[in-house]
């Protein structure tokens, strides 16, 4: 349906023509008030919203909404407090005590204390319970709640990534909970939770909606209800916000740059923010394979493709080229670490040295076989044409590509798994803490696990461990930089992007931050405000 | 008669079983399970707990046990719970203790599907059996050839393209109509009347877009009867006895010549229950189309199985009625039946 795009383009010349009688309004109205309704349009509706049980994105962006976790990242993606108001680590590193904040209640009322926290983390450790995530968490050896507002837990061994993990579950009620099954209880559809919105009502498949909630944890909102809208075809969204029905919603590299500026009236009222993605997209060598193996041919197809190239054919500018796998602008990312430049020269330099020489036909060949390799991806137009910039440029230097398109399921399962591909178009996340234990260390190559490229290297390996056990965020930092340029230079794989995230927003919202902090600008939707002139019923109104 | 029809549904148990155990099997050679989603290829997520989610959904045992205890369940009509949406019933809504009530997948997809694909059909059928009579009795005329260029273009253009130039010319240009989905924001805040209307004006577009691509094949399925009645003998015969032409055409050749929409009628039962994915996509209505859709690729095999089972239903009680439809309008059928 993404196609569908350039069908919009095609819209714009009737879009000049017609006559838009909507009359002139003043956005530049900018007093705070409480009150009115957001329209945002989802793509796909949430699943459930336990989020330690949904794992899709729709589920986690209204949950986060409902719930509050013991800690949170501030908008630097810094921690900073939640439901906890300080936190302490031990001397040596192994255990952990939350100071909860006092008089919180959950949105029916009933007071929010340790016994919720203690539950929760009970939940998702109980192997009964359907979740993906609760091996980090069972890492706790000891749970404890002295009293009402404190909550303490004590792990085996040092374990660096214990405050991500705290600050991305979201505490669930005890009193409603205790006697439910998790697995299928009510609660997903109907949650009673913490934060500055509360669950109005969910009509299936359509809309939810959420209410301000007076008591949150966090305090108030401004904005009264916020209505998402579930409309999977991205181009009825465009013409929903064309035609003001809705307010905000995600948009595309071409709608951003190509399809916006065209249509005066609808930027007029439209404000756009970027900010950096959460995931980069990245071409992966199976390093178990030949020639893969050999780290002067991984460098040499580094080196070969061009980055800006791919990021100006796919995003069409709107993306970044990455050295680690950190967002860029966060102290994980060491900004002294440089993109592989493209440099076909270098490039060809390395395969000879390689061993390859240049045949009658163009192509490289050492021993008798030429430099050729399948690239597979799954269905994802940016991903396809990725693969397809790459192929070219590869071609230039004397490699063949083959591209080959393949379901999700299938290619996790038929090709990922079994560890049966040359190289892959795959994209990873930007994760919020560097531990990158389960990607890159060489014990993590099982079927099913993630380290599949096969990436092997015992200084990374050590790095990897120590980076997990040390809770110092300078000392963590260093290893991190450390690993990342051990990474780059090994080149398991070639960072080729990381997008921007992009979002068309109604100029009558009001607080969004811009540019938009490295959190992103939903991270204070608490604060966004509509003033009264401009709500939609005052609008009706006039 | 009555045999006939024992006959034809006791055959229907051992059929349904067939199927069924085809289906599944089919579902079963496409790569991964329901721990293989996009969603869940998340470094946050261990091999160990997906495994262990495995066990939990029985995806670790063989295909044929797996197939026994659906078979097992189906037997006391229970459609299980869907693996994605958190438990929730496949078929119909469950009470849970406290007695919240959890509805069930198909049960709020299957409504506004039926209701879209029964006005759609409803309308299909008579403009078809108009324009193909009008086309077969004004045969080679300029009003037969631009009906038949008119249905072709109804039925060549691209429906999601036509659709996205309807929505932006009577959603956002003219504000006529809503661009999507099947209710306004507020309209809970209305009438019961207020409410269907709401409901309507939201299903024109929708429901006209189905109903173009369909219009091709009754129309000309209507015309080519209506011609081959029309050039029978018994036709001529009533006109030499000085029948209006009125009447030759409605009383005798019609009825003769709308007789095989009987069959499509009967063979368009499991058709209702199933929707367009790009249609119900881009109107944004959660019909059984995109439930279908989003299963598949979130391979989740319950409701998978539970659509697949109501459609083969409905295609056996489709052929049946078709065939029983038959033998009620054609006397020579009746016979042949009871010999």
């Amino acid at each position: 349906m993404k196609q569908n795009f350039l069908l919009i383009c095609s819209l714009i010349f009737i879009i000049s023509c017609s006559n838009n009688n909507s009359e002139v309004i003043d956005y530049n109205d900018n007093n705070l008030s409480t009150g009115g309704v957001l329209i945002n349009a989802m793509s796909a509706e949430p699943s459930n919203l336990i989020s330690m049980i949904a794992g899709d994105s729709a589920s986690s962006a209204i949950a986060s909404k409902i719930f509050n976790s013991l800690i949170r990242y501030d908008e630097n993606l810094n921690f900073t407090s939640d439901i906890a108001e300080s936190w302490k680590i031990s001397n040596d590193q192994k255990t952990i005590t939350f100071k909860i904040k006092k008089g919180l209640e959950w949105s029916d009322g009933e007071p929010l204390t340790s016994a919720d926290v203690y539950f929760t983390w009970k939940l998702i450790t109980n192997p009964n319970t359907r979740t993906p995530y609760g091996s980090d968490y069972a890492l706790v050896s000891e749970a404890s709640t002295p009293d009402a507002n404190t909550f303490i837990v004590t792990y085996d061994d040092n374990y660096a990534p214990a405050l991500d993990t705290w600050a991305s579950l979201e505490i669930l009620p005890k009193h409603i909970l205790e006697n439910e099954d998790i697995n299928s209880t009510f609660f997903s559809r109907k949650p009673t939770g913490s934060n500055y919105y509360k669950l109005g009502d969910w009509v299936s498949g359509q809309q939810v909606n959420l209410i301000k909630s007076e008591n949150g944890v966090l305090g108030a909102a401004y904005i009264e209800k916020l209505t998402s809208r579930i409309i999977p075809d991205t181009s009825s969204q465009f013409l929903e916000l064309s035609a003001g029905n809705i307010d905000l919603m995600n948009i595309n590299p071409i709608q951003f740059k190509r399809v916006f500026p065209a249509k005066p009236k609808l930027k007029n009222r439209t404000a756009l923010y970027k900010e950096m993605g959460n995931g980069y997209t990245y071409l992966g060598f199976n390093l178990k394979r030949e020639p893969f193996n050999d780290k002067k041919v991984r460098q040499a197809i580094n080196y070969a493709i061009n980055k800006d190239e791919v990021i100006k054919g796919v995003l069409l500018g709107l993306g970044e080229p990455i050295s680690s796998p950190y967002k860029p602008g966060t102290r994980w990312s060491d900004p002294s670490l440089k993109p592989y430049e493209y440099s076909p020269k270098k490039a060809l330099n390395l395969l000879k040295e390689a061993g390859y020489k240049m045949s009658d036909d163009n192509f490289l060949v050492k021993d008798g076989k030429t430099l050729e390799f399948e690239i597979i991806t799954n269905q994802n137009k940016q991903r396809e044409m990725t693969a397809v910039l790459i192929q070219r440029r590869l071609k230039e230097i004397g490699i063949k590509v083959s591209i080959r398109v393949i379901e999700w399921a299938s290619f996790v399962n038929r090709f990922i798994k079994p560890g049966d591909f040359d190289v892959v178009v795959l994209g990873w996340s930007l994760s919020l803490d560097p531990d990158q234990f389960n990607i890159w260390h060489s014990s993590q190559q099982g079927p099913g696990q993630f380290n599949f490229v096969g990436y092997d290297n015992k200084k990374v390996d050590q790095l990897l461990e120590k980076g997990r056990r040390e809770l110092n965020l300078d000392k963590r930092e260093q290893i991190y930089h450390e690993f990342s340029r051990q990474l780059l230079d090994d080149s398991p794989i070639v960072y080729l992007y990381a997008g921007y995230g992009l979002t068309a927003v109604n100029k009558r919202i009001k607080g969004i931050k811009s540019p938009a902090p490295p959190a992103g600008i939903y991270h204070n939707s608490q604060d966004w405000f509509i003033p009264k002139s401009l709500r939609r019923n005052e609008l009706t109104n006039k | 008669m009555i045999k006939y029809l024992i006959k034809r549904i006791l055959w229907m148990i051992p059929m349904l079983i067939g199927i069924s155990l085809i289906s599944f099997f089919i579902m079963h050679l496409a790569p991964g399970d329901i721990t293989s989603s996009e969603a869940a290829f998340n470094p946050k997520a261990s091999e160990e707990s997906r495994q262990k989610l495995r066990e939990l959904y029985n995806l670790d045992k063989p295909v044929i046990i797996q197939y026994g205890l659906w078979l097992k369940r189906m037997v006391e009509l229970d459609f299980g719970n869907s693996f994605a949406s958190h438990q929730r019933p496949v078929l119909w809504e469950k009470k849970d203790a406290n007695g919240n009530v959890i509805k069930g997948l198909i049960q709020e997809s299957l409504p506004i599907t039926l209701l879209i694909n029964l006005i759609g059909i409803f309308l299909i059928f008579s403009v078809s059996i108009v324009l193909g009579t009008i086309s077969a009795v004004k045969q080679n005329s300029v009003v037969d050839k631009s009906i038949t260029f008119f249905i072709f273009v109804a039925f060549a253009i691209p429906g999601f393209w036509l659709a996205l130039l309807l929505m932006y010319w009577t959603g956002v240009v003219n504000q006529w109509l809503p661009i999507s989905g099947l209710h306004s924001l507020d309209y809970k805040s209305f009438s019961e009347i207020g409410q269907f209307f709401d409901l309507l004006k939201h299903l024109i577009l929708p429901v006209s877009i189905s109903m173009l691509s369909g219009l091709a094949g009754i129309s000309l399925y209507v015309r080519n009867g209506m011609l081959d009645v029309l050039h029978q003998d018994f036709i001529t015969t009533a006109r030499s006895k000085g029948l209006k032409e009125k009447n030759v055409i409605f009383t005798h050749a019609l009825k003769n010549a709308i007789l095989p929409l009987i069959t499509i009628i009967g063979l368009s039962i499991p058709g209702l229950i199933g929707g367009s994915v790009i249609a119900e996509s881009i109107f944004a209505i959660p019909g059984m189309g995109k439930l279908f859709y989003d299963s598949v690729l979130m391979r989740d095999f319950p409701v998978i199985m539970g659509i697949l089972t109501i459609g083969s239903v409905l295609t056996l009680i489709g052929t049946l009625i078709a065939d029983i439809g038959y033998a009620w309008a054609d006397p020579r059928i009746r016979k042949g039946l009871v010999k």
